[in-house]
């Protein structure tokens, strides 16, 4: 009997039935991979048109910041962050109602509004904010307002999404205590589960008000709103140095609001 | 005055797990019950049934000659707010402070601006301090409820289904998550209290002595059958058996569930 | 009336007071910093709302239906296979350089907690914090308009976003294989492959196409800026004012993200 076993793990037919699947696919894996390098890089770049080795850090260096234009560009990142607030707050606010009907324990029909609640979660999600920005931007002309309707569009899926599963995982006994007392569902809602799913709710509203000061500093170049119209305009005038210093703006402007937010987040955890 | 009667009541669930048989039991002043029986005999279905948090299959529940099991939504509600619940694993809103817990008990008749600004009427309050008093928490009042023990969690629950001003009190084996010694301290004062309220309280338990000690009478239930229903100081051994004997043959009696 | 309840209910009332005080200052400063907001980002609130009403004309008339024609037509098809393609390298490309980059940036196991931990570290948050579209139009400015360019800014983001992710999955790990392999001698990078890497493995993997899922919605802007993909198509016909045309383009783009977004859920369960 051990003896059976020992030849059954020795067995070198076992031993390839098992690698050798395995490279296999990490064989095609590679295939597919050069494949698509050659299609895309090879064969789909225009490399007669490609700069120089020369001519490459040659630009580079020309997008050293200016830092004489940043005087210029503080208002508009001022705006990008305003726009990130707003977008948030909006999407905050709506989210609140798309949770209730999305989360399984407390929608109130689980044919009709558990799916549509579902439904805008996936379609905010899936959809860039660029395609948001530029359907306000057709709809109410350029500006900062489509921008942040954008964003509130863009954040409603993540805040829903999450606010339903803390929902969900609710302890449903306290619920179930308020509701023998003879409060009605609404009721229940705000007394029994408002307050446990509270803190996950901020945590992810300043979590995405992080991310949204990433995303409005682009939404500019559709023209709608903050910095990216700057940006855009300095690239296309060749003025590599301001473009550079819009950048250089931005990614201070961003880690900054990383810094700030996680220090909000650890001392809500904590308190 | 006939206070509660329960006639004919019947409930299984899915996979034909039938949890009540036929149950029937009336209640008319205020006395101690203790609903006996074995894990799945039926006990907490019958106390959720009352107050229908669990809807049964048939039958009628009638609380002061009123038809519980075909009201609708809104009468439901003001009916649930006459019947205090207690349960076995506290069920505190952990968030919220010890009072606004206790204040939690008036949610059945508050209004949503109300119950969602927590602008809860000075006189609400008083009687909710004075509960908290009663039950022996006044000094963890402004605490998280999280932060209690399980003996003063269950208190400020007791506390909670007094705030109703109960005409019922259903309590659901309010004993199993506690210290034996906590155990019989919290069912002494929940007896006091429906003693003092001249309300009847309903408790479902497993362990044999704490329904010895603590009621007037006893209702036992077997596989969803009622097969007991005296007062207490009748209770032999025989009957005893019934409650805890299983379909094998084999009797618990002789192991720990006397102590 | 006892003093113990008497306490109680001052107590109660004035955080109850503070903290009504506190919500309705909250309340009160959001609309007036809304106010403030309006003036000084010039939103001109009135025009808008009055286009709210010829809003839904124009919908009927200039968006809707969308141009399914366009959408399916061939050139469009192509500019997907080169979106979905210039995701799959970019991330494929960006996750062989964040593997290392993942392993420095832990600090209980990188091999250098002066130069490499630092350095790791500071590169993952620069990738993190640049914008993938303007990078985008950076490195088409740097290089070649084309595919090229979306592959780098890809592979950049997949550094800031990814290597993030692994890093903290690396900082995670029970220390004792690692202490272990180390006692025996080992340099440092096989104490990776033999103590770390077994470890994380299964979690990084779904750190990987987590990461091909946010690359594929990047991948299908990035064109926009001229840096490969569908994005192009969805210029171009905004540039042209065809925003039937448009609209077939979003729909394409919606379909992509959700199949791969379908595709990611499956293999991130099926992975475990």
């Amino acid at each position: 009997m051990i003896q059976k076993m020992a030849g059954h793990i020795n067995n070198p037919l076992r031993k390839r039935n098992v690698i050798i699947p395995r490279y296999i696919a990490y064989g095609i894996i590679l295939v597919i991979i050069l494949g698509m390098s050659a299609h895309l890089i090879v064969f789909g770049t225009d490399w007669k048109r490609m700069s120089s080795i020369n001519e490459v850090f040659e630009t580079l260096f020309s997008f050293f910041p200016n830092l004489k234009f940043i005087p210029e560009i503080a208002g508009p990142l001022f705006e990008t962050t305003l726009m990130a607030f707003w977008g948030t707050l909006l999407a905050v606010i709506l989210s609140i109602p798309i949770s209730y009907l999305a989360a399984t324990t407390t929608t109130p029909s689980m044919l009709i509004t558990f799916p549509l609640g579902r439904a805008f979660i996936v379609l905010s999600r899936s959809t860039h904010e660029i395609i948001f920005a530029l359907i306000f931007v057709v709809a109410l002309g350029l500006g900062p307002l489509p921008g942040i309707l954008a964003l509130a569009c863009r954040s409603v899926g993540f805040m829903s999404k999450t606010t339903a599963e803390a929902i969900e995982a609710c302890n449903q006994g306290a619920i179930e205590a308020i509701k023998s007392t003879g409060a009605r569902k609404l009721v229940q809602f705000f007394f029994a589960v408002v307050p446990q799913v509270f803190p996950i709710f901020l945590g992810n509203a300043i979590f995405q008000f992080d991310i949204n000061i990433r995303r409005a500093a682009i939404l500019g170049m559709v023209g709608a709103g903050g910095i990216g119209l700057h940006f855009s305009e300095q690239m296309k005038a060749y003025n590599y140095d301001n473009a550079g210093a819009c950048v250089f703006a931005v990614v201070i402007l961003v880690i900054l609001g990383e810094v700030i937010s996680n220090r909000i987040r650890t001392k809500l955890i904590a308190g | 005055m006939v206070l509660l009667k329960i006639s004919n009541l019947k409930k299984s669930f899915q996979g034909n797990e039938i949890a009540l048989r036929d149950v029937s039991l009336t209640i008319e002043n205020q006395e101690v019950i203790a609903l006996l029986g074995l894990s799945g005999s039926g006990k907490s279905t019958l106390l959720r049934c009352i107050n229908r948090l669990t809807e049964p299959d048939s039958g009628s529940i009638k609380l002061e000659n009123l038809e519980i099991t075909n009201l609708n939504k809104r009468e439901l509600r003001k009916v649930r707010a006459k019947m205090g619940m207690i349960f076995q694993e506290f069920n505190l809103v952990n968030r919220l402070t010890v009072l606004e817990n206790v204040l939690s008990g008036t949610l059945g008749v508050t209004s949503l601006w109300r119950a969602v600004t927590r602008a809860f009427p000075p006189n609400d309050i008083f009687r909710a301090l004075e509960l908290c008093e009663r039950v022996g928490i006044s000094s963890q009042v402004e605490k998280r409820a999280d932060q209690l023990s399980g003996g003063q969690r269950q208190r400020v629950g007791i506390a909670r289904a007094l705030m109703q001003n109960p005409t019922l009190l259903l309590v659901d084996e309010p004993t199993s998550s506690l210290d034996p010694k906590i155990g019989r301290e919290v069912m002494t004062l929940m007896c006091e209290v429906a003693r003092e309220r001249d309300i009847p309280l309903l408790f479902s338990v497993h362990d044999i002595s704490l329904a010895k000690d603590f009621s007037q009478r006893i209702i036992g239930l077997k596989e969803g059958e009622k097969i007991f229903d005296k007062k207490t100081s009748s209770l032999d051994d025989k009957s005893l058996e019934q409650i805890y004997k299983i379909e094998s043959g084999n009797s618990l009696l002789t192991s720990e569930s006397v102590n | 009336m006892t003093n113990a309840i008497n306490t109680n209910y001052q107590s109660f009332k004035f955080n109850q007071r503070i903290r009504r005080i506190i919500k309705f200052g909250i309340i009160l400063g959001l609309i007036t910093f809304g106010y403030w907001t309006i003036i000084f980002l010039d939103i001109p609130i009135k025009r808008m709302l009055d286009m709210f009403g010829p809003l839904a004309t124009m919908l009927a008339e200039r968006v809707f239906p969308p141009d399914l024609e366009n959408a399916s037509s061939w050139k469009v098809f192509i500019s997907v296979i080169e979106t979905v393609e210039m995701s799959i390298l970019g991330a494929f490309y960006g996750t062989l350089i964040t593997i290392p980059l993942a392993w420095c940036a832990a600090w209980n196991i990188t091999p250098s907690r002066e130069i490499l931990y630092p350095l790791s570290r500071s590169i993952i948050v620069l990738c993190r914090s640049l914008p993938t579209l303007m990078l985008g139009l950076l490195l088409v400015s740097l290089f070649v308009f084309g595919p090229f360019a979306g592959i780098l800014a890809l592979a950049i983001g997949t550094i800031g976003f990814a290597g993030k992710l692994m890093a903290e999955q690396c900082e995670a790990i029970d220390m004792g294989p690692v202490d272990a392999i180390s006692a025996t001698g080992a340099s440092p990078l096989k104490i990776f492959i033999y103590a770390v890497l077994p470890q994380v493995k299964s979690e990084w993997t779904g750190i990987i196409i987590y990461n091909w899922d946010a690359r594929l919605r990047g991948s299908t802007i990035l064109g926009f800026v001229g840096a490969g993909g569908i994005g192009l198509h969805l210029r171009h016909q905004i540039s042209i004012l065809e925003y039937h045309a448009t609209l077939g383009i979003i729909c394409i783009i919606v379909i992509l993200v959700l199949f791969s977004e379908t595709l990611s859920h499956f293999c991130r369960k099926w992975a475990r």
